[in-house]
């Protein structure tokens, strides 16, 4: 699903914010990115969605070359990816429904899918009898799942979450997490920035830590490992 | 993808409703710039109008002196008859040149009719002191220079001119008439394109403007859009057809004030200078009506495009 063959990404000369980065993650995979802040999360996520370009290095991502994508191309590699983000990102003007329809309507899908695959993935995400909310009526962790389902009504091959708890307490966090698994189970590929510890200790999952733009360490069913 | 033309309908009202003010601005300048556009066209083809029938006007007059040989004047006459610049022999016998012979005593009577109001300076005429002349009228005006200094050296009207020592004085022709009209509109143009190119100027920074605020506005539901793949023209099209939107206001309220000013000023001016033909056809209201639409549409775009280029990395 992501092929990252040495990758180096420099916002300033001399002070790289990713440094030959190796990263393979195979469809299916559900994985935790951990590090501190300006440990390079964030750019490396910025890179899978192409909002950034490499200095140096290959990215394939669902079996396109980003370096070598034509930026026209680049709205229908993101229709490919879904995306959670730490502040949710809900237009506050509308409602659950609305929100998620959003995401729909402006990739040209018919009133008539709509209709149909957003109560849907409200549903999956248990929101169901929250649908006509607007946002600011909703908890974080609703608001959470409102995003989470903008993300995945489109039923993208890889979802991208940015800090997804960062925002939320631990007993509404692990709610989030269980979702993601969730969502994981189906076969989508999970890609979690986070430096929540104790979510990732629980988990068990892959992890990657970075440090200074390089990967310090990647395994299986790994922990956090860090002493903060 | 099918394409969903009432979101787009529904989004640039959206945005005219929230920034009316910025959309009120970018209207207004693009009306006041269309206008001065407008009167500019409307003003030079009535001047140009004016021009081609003064230029029609235009005739030579070859003034003859007395007891010219009549043969000579006759084999003058003739060779001008045939002179293709003169054009006697043109297909179309609206503009047909013609050369015409006026007498001393025909070239007397025309001036008495045109000094009939003040008599006392006919009465200090003693005897005829008008010489006869040749008239020459041109198929085409613009020749008329050309034919003039063909004539100049025609050993022939050297022959018969009313100043022998200096032949060239004893040919007449309208040049200043025409000469200053064409400086005149020359004016026109050059003032009315640097007032249009400076107004154009202003209608795209408001637009851009315009647009600017517009995108700052929705900049949340744009970072959404771009996030969960909206095509880049799907993301543009609203903001751009805000910008044509706005355009084509601006455009039509312009069009409504010329008419407007048209059908105020026109019956007065045409009472003030009856001599003139001051009028513009339909066809030339049509054909501004159409230039105004198509260059508020143009400017419309090129404010919105440069903006969005700018302001929505896409």
């Amino acid at each position: 699903m992501i092929s990252m063959r040495g990758i180096s990404k420099s916002y300033v000369a001399d002070k790289p914010a990713l440094y030959d980065v190796n990263v393979e993650i195979a469809s299916g995979e559900f994985v935790f990115i951990v590090g501190h802040s300006g440990s390079g999360k964030s750019t490396f996520i910025r890179l899978l969605l192409r909002e950034l370009l490499p200095s140096r290095g290959q990215i394939v991502v669902a079996g396109q070359d980003l370096g070598k994508m034509k930026s026209w191309k680049v709205p229908y590699l993101r229709r490919n990816i879904g995306c959670v983000f730490q502040d949710f990102k809900l237009l506050p003007n509308k409602t659950a429904f609305e929100n998620v329809a959003f995401a729909l309507e402006v990739i040209g899908k018919s009133k008539h899918v709509i209709r149909t695959q957003v109560p849907e993935v409200l549903r999956l995400v248990g929101l169901e009898d929250k649908i006509d909310s607007y946002p600011d009526e909703l908890s974080g962790g609703e608001q959470q799942r409102v995003s989470i389902a903008r993300a995945f009504v489109n039923r993208p091959p890889l979802l991208l979450c940015d800090e997804p708890t960062g925002n939320l307490d631990p007993q509404t966090s692990l709610g989030i997490m269980k979702l993601l698994e969730r969502i994981n189970n189906t076969g989508t590929t999970v890609l979690v920035a986070t430096h929540d510890r104790e979510m990732v200790d629980n988990m068990r999952r892959r992890v990657i830590a970075l440090e200074g733009g390089r990967i310090i360490r990647d395994q299986d069913r790994g922990v956090y490992g860090y002493v903060d | 993808m099918s394409i969903n033309v009432g979101y787009f309908i529904r989004e640039s009202v959206l945005n005219f409703r929230r920034n009316w003010v910025m959309t009120l601005g970018a209207v207004i300048t693009i009306y006041l710039s269309l206008l001065l556009v407008g009167v500019f066209l409307a003003t030079g083809a009535i001047v140009s109008n004016v021009v081609k029938s003064v230029e029609e006007k235009v005739t030579i007059e070859i003034f003859l002196k007395d007891g010219a040989a009549t043969a000579d004047v006759n084999a003058l006459q003739t060779e001008l008859l045939n002179n293709p610049l003169v054009g006697a022999n043109d297909p179309n016998p609206q503009v047909r040149g013609t050369v015409g012979y006026t007498t001393k005593q025909q070239a007397l009577d025309k001036f008495k009719k045109q000094m009939a109001s003040s008599p006392e300076i006919l009465d200090q005429l003693e005897n005829n002191p008008l010489p006869a002349s040749l008239d020459i009228k041109l198929a085409d005006s613009h020749n008329v220079e050309a034919l003039v200094a063909q004539i100049k050296t025609n050993p022939l009207f050297t022959k018969v001119a009313e100043n022998p020592t200096k032949p060239e004085e004893s040919i007449h022709y309208g040049e200043e008439i025409v000469k200053k009209l064409f400086a005149f509109t020359r004016v026109i143009r050059i003032m009315g394109i640097a007032i249009i190119a400076m107004l154009a100027v202003v209608s795209l920074i408001f637009i851009n403007n315009t647009i600017r605020l517009a995108i700052y506005a929705r900049r949340k539901e744009i970072g959404i859009m771009r996030l969960v793949g909206a095509s880049n023209w799907f993301i543009r099209t609203p903001f751009l057809l805000e910008g044509v939107l706005q355009a084509l206001i601006g455009a039509t309220l312009a069009i409504l004030t010329v008419s407007g000013l048209q059908a105020l000023i026109m019956p007065r001016l045409k009472e003030i200078v009856s001599f003139l033909p001051v009028t513009t056809g339909a066809g030339t209201n049509v054909q501004i009506a159409l230039s105004l639409i198509i260059s508020g549409v143009v400017i419309g775009l090129a404010g919105s495009g440069v903006a969005l280029r700018r302001y929505l990395k896409v």
